[in-house]
């Protein structure tokens, strides 16, 4: 038998949004400051992906004709930059942000006005980023890994140079995210409800755990990094200089000792939503839980080790090629836990395939591609070929945006009822899925076959051979660009005058579904009680907020 | 199943889970700064292994004794600043504030120290490795050591407030935990700049 | 009904095995022409994870898609499915498969890594390989000495000089089954080595010398790209590679001495006359250095 005690039931609607100024303000809660990050970041996701169209626009035909040599390496490299930086992790902050505390019953973060220094950060990146465009030196040209000696070339002369403000934009987003990890960490290892054990916690909860903590261990790695970039870049140090007795490959072990760990810090909290979405819309618990949690921090333990996997063609030694070709190998059994126990979900369950659902089956489905793309890329000879080419861009686009801007969709969808109290049409979401599924595809499948013959990345013209593929994925792009209309217009409109959702539209089992949509100050109106594993749904006797046994 | 509600679980009124957050963060967020000095070791130790000729032609390496003496000074506020902390918990508010401030004292003068060890430097910042290296691993602890005094100070004024570490005085051993950090940090730094040789 | 399942699933697993098989031969077709005998290798490197790639896909997604398409239920069904926890056999069945396909992948990769290395292609960095091939019948130099061959890597041009020749050539050819051995270097940032026909690569370090062999086996005219991003001109930054019989090679090569003065690269052309274009930016960009 199992009780969720509710906070509230029968007590009356409470009016929605009070108070709309809150959130352009230095509010503490931490859900003001979740739907500050959320709208913050898709601001950036559209000023990336606006970048990417024009990238898209020039790689239409294989002449140069659209934008010049210098402006295209700018457009990538600010493009990577914000995607990653402005729109991966603030929008995974915000949702996090949102979700953990209601999620482990806590009343707040541990720290809540460190948490809301950490947001505010995020704009002053932003606008350090966007203000370089118009830069005499323009921005940073060196692509988001920003590798010397191209990066510290200068050949504007100015002190303060795109490179230069690019380097602080990324310190002080460096900063946010410590600020943030330690909050996170503390706040789910020191606030938990009591009774919410750790595997009585939702996977979603374990992921951000895991993503955090890496963070914290290897975030400070590319702000010395990036620290020691900045003196060689202004201060004539020679650290990375190769002719100085310096060396860049330092640099490039610095780099990706926390940038490979970076792609699961972006791709950890997408698997938590999938483990939230599944069970509800099949109707039946997480297979496998505590295998799932646990293989969260699995997967980020290993992570820390496979670094030199973005190095197999650079001056790497054999026996270090080796090392991480099967270290790298091996975080496919933790997150293949993962993928088959999303599957034994959905099997013999009772889906519905509401837009949420959708986006998380359409991102594991491109999950499953590019975690398979990702294992033959870790075979170093294999590696060797594509290093460098399309075919890796290919391979991480099904997981930034297949995987992980799906999954930010997907919860968006899902949550959008508990964060605003109304509900988001379901049939402009299922427009939105078709048109950014298929536009995805269609633009990022033909990279792999292109990278496959050979075409580089961080090309602005390209070799006539390469045009077909190429004309589809730009048509892609733009099919994907257009994705994003419904979903505007769909949250725009069900914010003012959607539907009233009420607590637990989903009839989910969430800790966060048992207080009143959107949740009062505190979050809970009593300290909720925490009864067993979660996920229980076709239990017996689960009693939901609206006290209705289904 | 079980009955799942725990009688023992029962929650206490009025915020019963806010535990010590910050002795429980600041650590966390050390281990994080520790990382960024531990990105510096690495790069120096393998600059250095890969340069046989680190130092610029006529120099064997950094004059120890001067930098010994500052090391001294800043080993000992550490252990300064346990007796502070004693003190506090002895409830002995006087005797805390005196240590706390030769604390910070000591902490003024090693950067003194550091100060004059930068302006006897044969080679500047940007005049090779050595330079390179030297200024940005004892500038980086520097700022930590600054950033050090800062807190102390802030803490000292926050002691003279009547009753305000009767609860309590969980940003005192935060400021300490700082400072011990600082100074093993300092340690690692010493033997790597200037006890290394050849 | 138990039994009908089980036979479902052989069909489906023998569909799959057959269609990642299938998919696997195809793969050959999906790489440029290969040109060197590292790329033959590669090549089968490939086919085999595409063909172990495709199974794992194609099962996963095959169940994916068998639940979308049988299980959804209409919106007025609010009643939950059965409450399925989890079953220990099943979980570590599937921890234990992937495990399994991981090591043999990487053995596999592991072993086409070793015959590539024997061939003299994948050079270790600071140490010098073993000049001699241990296996004599791997590598197709028939005892005749290895051409040095210099390649400098600047923004934005090749140049390769033959040590041996006196040649200094903005283009690179080299004789068939001869190993090709290249000094690669750069002057001033990182560059890479890349022919896809060869289906090797090397990022070119400045201020070091990097040892880099292989085996061209095809007659043909290949590109050489640079695959390590340098800056403004990277994209243009390209040379012809041509792999000779060994008569047009010696050919070449005696032109080639007599015509020592080389055309611009196209990175300068470019610079000294921009295309038209409507978004320019103008920002300022290291000025492209001049050949050789
Ligand atoms: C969210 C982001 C994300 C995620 C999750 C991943 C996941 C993985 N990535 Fe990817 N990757 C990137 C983002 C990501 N990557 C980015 C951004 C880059 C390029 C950066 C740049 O160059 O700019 C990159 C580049 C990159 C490279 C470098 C290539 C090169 O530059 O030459 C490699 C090489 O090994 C790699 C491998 C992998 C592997 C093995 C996984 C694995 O985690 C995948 C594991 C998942 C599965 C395998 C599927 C599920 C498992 C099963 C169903 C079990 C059975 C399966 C098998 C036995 C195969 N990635
Ligand atoms: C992290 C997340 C992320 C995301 C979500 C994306 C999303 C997209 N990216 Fe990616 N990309 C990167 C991260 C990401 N990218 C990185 C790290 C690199 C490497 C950079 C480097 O090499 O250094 C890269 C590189 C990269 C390249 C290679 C460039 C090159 O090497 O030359 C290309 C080319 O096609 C590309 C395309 C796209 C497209 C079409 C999308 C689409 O999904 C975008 C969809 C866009 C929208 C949905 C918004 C549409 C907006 C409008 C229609 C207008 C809005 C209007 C206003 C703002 C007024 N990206
Ligand atoms: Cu990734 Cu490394
Ligand atoms: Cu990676």
């Amino acid at each position: 038998m199992t009780n969720i005690s509710t906070s509230h039931a029968g007590e009356p609607i409470q009016p929605l949004q009070p108070n709309w100024k809150r959130y352009f303000s230095f509010s503490t809660d931490h859900k003001v400051i979740g739907v500050q990050y959320l709208v913050t970041a898709f601001f950036f996701f559209l000023i990336g992906g606006l970048l990417a169209m024009i990238v898209r626009a020039e790689l239409l035909t294989p002449q140069l004709n659209l934008v010049d040599r210098s402006l295209y390496n700018g457009l990538f490299t600010m493009h990577g930059t914000i995607m990653i930086f402005l729109w991966i992790f603030p929008a995974n902050a915000g949702l996090a942000n949102y979700l953990v505390p209601l999620m482990i019953g806590a009343q707040d973060v541990a720290f809540p006005r460190l948490n809301a220094i950490a947001f505010w950060l995020i704009p002053v990146v932003g606008i350090l980023l966007l203000f370089s465009f118009f830069l005499p030196s323009g921005t940073a040209q060196a692509g988001w890994w920003s590798y010397p000696p191209v990066s510290v070339q200068n050949p504007s002369g100015q002190f303060v140079n795109g490179e230069f403000v690019w380097l602080l934009a990324v310190a002080i987003s460096g900063v946010s995210s410590i600020m943030g990890g330690v909050n996170f960490v503390t706040t789910i290892l020191q606030m938990r409800a009591p009774g919410m054990t750790f595997f009585r916690m939702p996977v979603y909860v374990w992921t951000i755990l895991s993503a955090q903590m890496l963070q914290l261990v290897c975030l400070p790695a590319l702000t010395g990094g990036a620290v020691m970039l900045l003196f060689d870049l202004a201060f004539g140090t020679t650290f990375f200089a190769p002719f100085k007795d310096g060396d860049p490959v330092i640099y490039q072990h610095l780099f990706w000792f926390y940038s490979h760990p970076a792609v699961y810090v972006m791709a950890l909290p997408a698997f938590g939503v999938f483990s939230e979405v599944l069970p509800v819309f099949s109707r039946k618990p997480l297979f496998g839980y505590p295998f799932v949690a646990v293989s969260s921090l699995l997967i980020g333990v290993i992570s820390i080790f496979v670094w030199v996997h973005h190095m197999f063609a650079g001056a790497t030694p054999g026996w270090m090629r080796m090392f991480f070709m099967a270290s790298t190998m091996l975080v496919s059994v933790p997150t293949g836990v993962k993928v088959f126990a999303w599957v034994a979900t959905v099997w013999r369950g009772k889906l519905h395939l509401k837009a949420a659902m959708l986006f998380s089956l359409g991102a594991i489905a491109m999950f499953l591609f590019a975690g398979i793309t990702g294992i033959m890329l870790a075979s170093v000879p294999f590696d060797i070929h594509v290093n460098n080419t399309y075919f890796i861009v290919g391979h991480f686009h099904y997981v930034v945006f297949g995987t992980v801007t799906m999954a930010i969709f997907s919860g968006i969808y899902y949550w959008f009822p508990k964060i605003t109290g109304r509900m988001l049409s379901d049939s402009w979401g299922q427009l939105h899925f078709w048109l950014a599924f298929i536009g995805a595809n269609l633009n990022f499948f033909p990279m792999h076959p292109l990278g496959l013959q050979g075409m580089v990345r961080r090309i602005s013209s390209y070799d006539p051979q390469y045009t077909g593929w190429n004309v589809v994925a730009s048509l892609g792009a733009f099919l994907l660009g257009m994705s994003t209309l419904p979903f505007i217009v769909n949250v725009i409109s069900s914010w003012i005058q959607g539907s009233r959702a009420g607590d637990n539209p989903w009839k989910a089992t969430g800790l966060e579904w048992m207080t009143t949509s959107p949740p009062p100050e505190e979050n809970f109106i009593e300290i909720p009680k925490i009864p067993t594993k979660p996920y229980a749904y076709g239990e017996a006797h689960r009693v939901t907020s609206d006290s209705s046994s289904i | 199943m079980e009955s799942p509600i725990n009688s023992r679980l029962t929650p206490e009124p009025n915020h019963p889970h806010r535990r010590d957050n910050l002795s429980f963060g600041f650590p966390i967020f050390l281990i994080s700064e520790s990382i960024v000095f531990l990105s510096f070791f690495i790069t120096y130790g393998l600059l250095r292994s890969q340069n046989p000729n680190w130092f610029p032609p006529g120099i064997t390496g950094f004059d120890i004794p001067r930098a010994a003496i500052n090391t001294v000074i800043l080993v000992a506020s550490s252990g300064v600043i346990i007796l502070a902390e004693r003190a506090l918990r002895g409830r002995k508010l006087v005797m805390f504030r005196r240590l706390w401030l030769l604390t910070a004292l000591m902490g003024v003068i090693f950067l003194i120290g550091q100060a004059l060890e930068w302006s006897k430097m044969p080679f500047g910042l940007d005049e090779g490795l050595a330079g390179s290296t030297f200024y940005l691993l004892t500038g980086f602890h520097g700022l930590h050591v600054l950033t050090g005094v800062i807190l102390l100070m802030i803490m000292y004024f926050r002691s003279l407030v009547p009753g305000n570490y009767d609860r309590g005085h969980k940003g005192v051993s935060a400021v300490s935990l700082f400072w011990h950090f600082v100074d093993v940090i300092w340690i690692i730094l010493f033997i790597i700049l200037y006890l290394w040789r050849g | 009904m138990q039994t009908f399942n089980l036979i479902l699933l052989a069909i489906f697993a023998v569909a799959i095995i057959f269609g990642s098989h299938w998919l696997g031969q195809q793969a050959y077709n999906w790489l440029p022409t290969p040109a060197t005998a590292e790329a033959d290798y590669v090549g089968h490197l490939f086919s085999f994870l595409v063909t172990l790639g495709s199974f794992v896909f194609l099962g996963v997604f095959g169940m994916l898609i068998y639940s979308i398409l049988f299980y959804r239920v209409g919106n007025r069904d609010t009643s939950d499915a059965p409450p399925i926890r989890g079953n220990l056999k099943i979980e570590a069945t599937w921890t234990l498969i992937p495990f399994i396909l991981v090591v043999w992948i990487a053995s596999y990769s592991f072993s086409i890594y070793q015959r590539m290395s024997l061939l003299g292609s994948l050079p270790s960095v600071h140490l010098h390989p073993l000049e001699a091939p241990a296996h004599a019948q791997s590598s197709p130099t028939d005892g005749q000495p290895e051409e040095k061959i210099e390649v400098v890597a600047k923004q934005w041009s090749w140049t390769f000089r033959y040590l041996d020749r006196n040649v200094i050539s903005h283009e690179l050819h080299l004789p068939i089954d001869r190993r090709a051995h290249l000094l690669l270097q750069s002057e001033d940032v990182l560059h890479g080595f890349y022919v896809p026909n060869f289906r090797i690569k090397q990022d070119i370090v400045p201020n070091r010398t990097i040892d880099f062999r292989f085996n061209p086996n095809r007659v043909g005219k290949y590109t050489l790209y640079d695959s390590q991003f340098s800056g403004t001109y990277f994209a243009v930054n390209t040379a012809n590679v041509y792999v000779d019989t060994p008569e047009a090679y010696q050919q070449w090569l005696a032109g080639a001495a007599a015509r020592p003065i080389l055309p611009p690269a196209p990175a300068n052309v470019e610079h000294n006359q921009p295309p038209a274009i409507p978004l320019r930016s103008n920002w300022p960009t290291i000025q492209p250095r001049n050949f050789p």
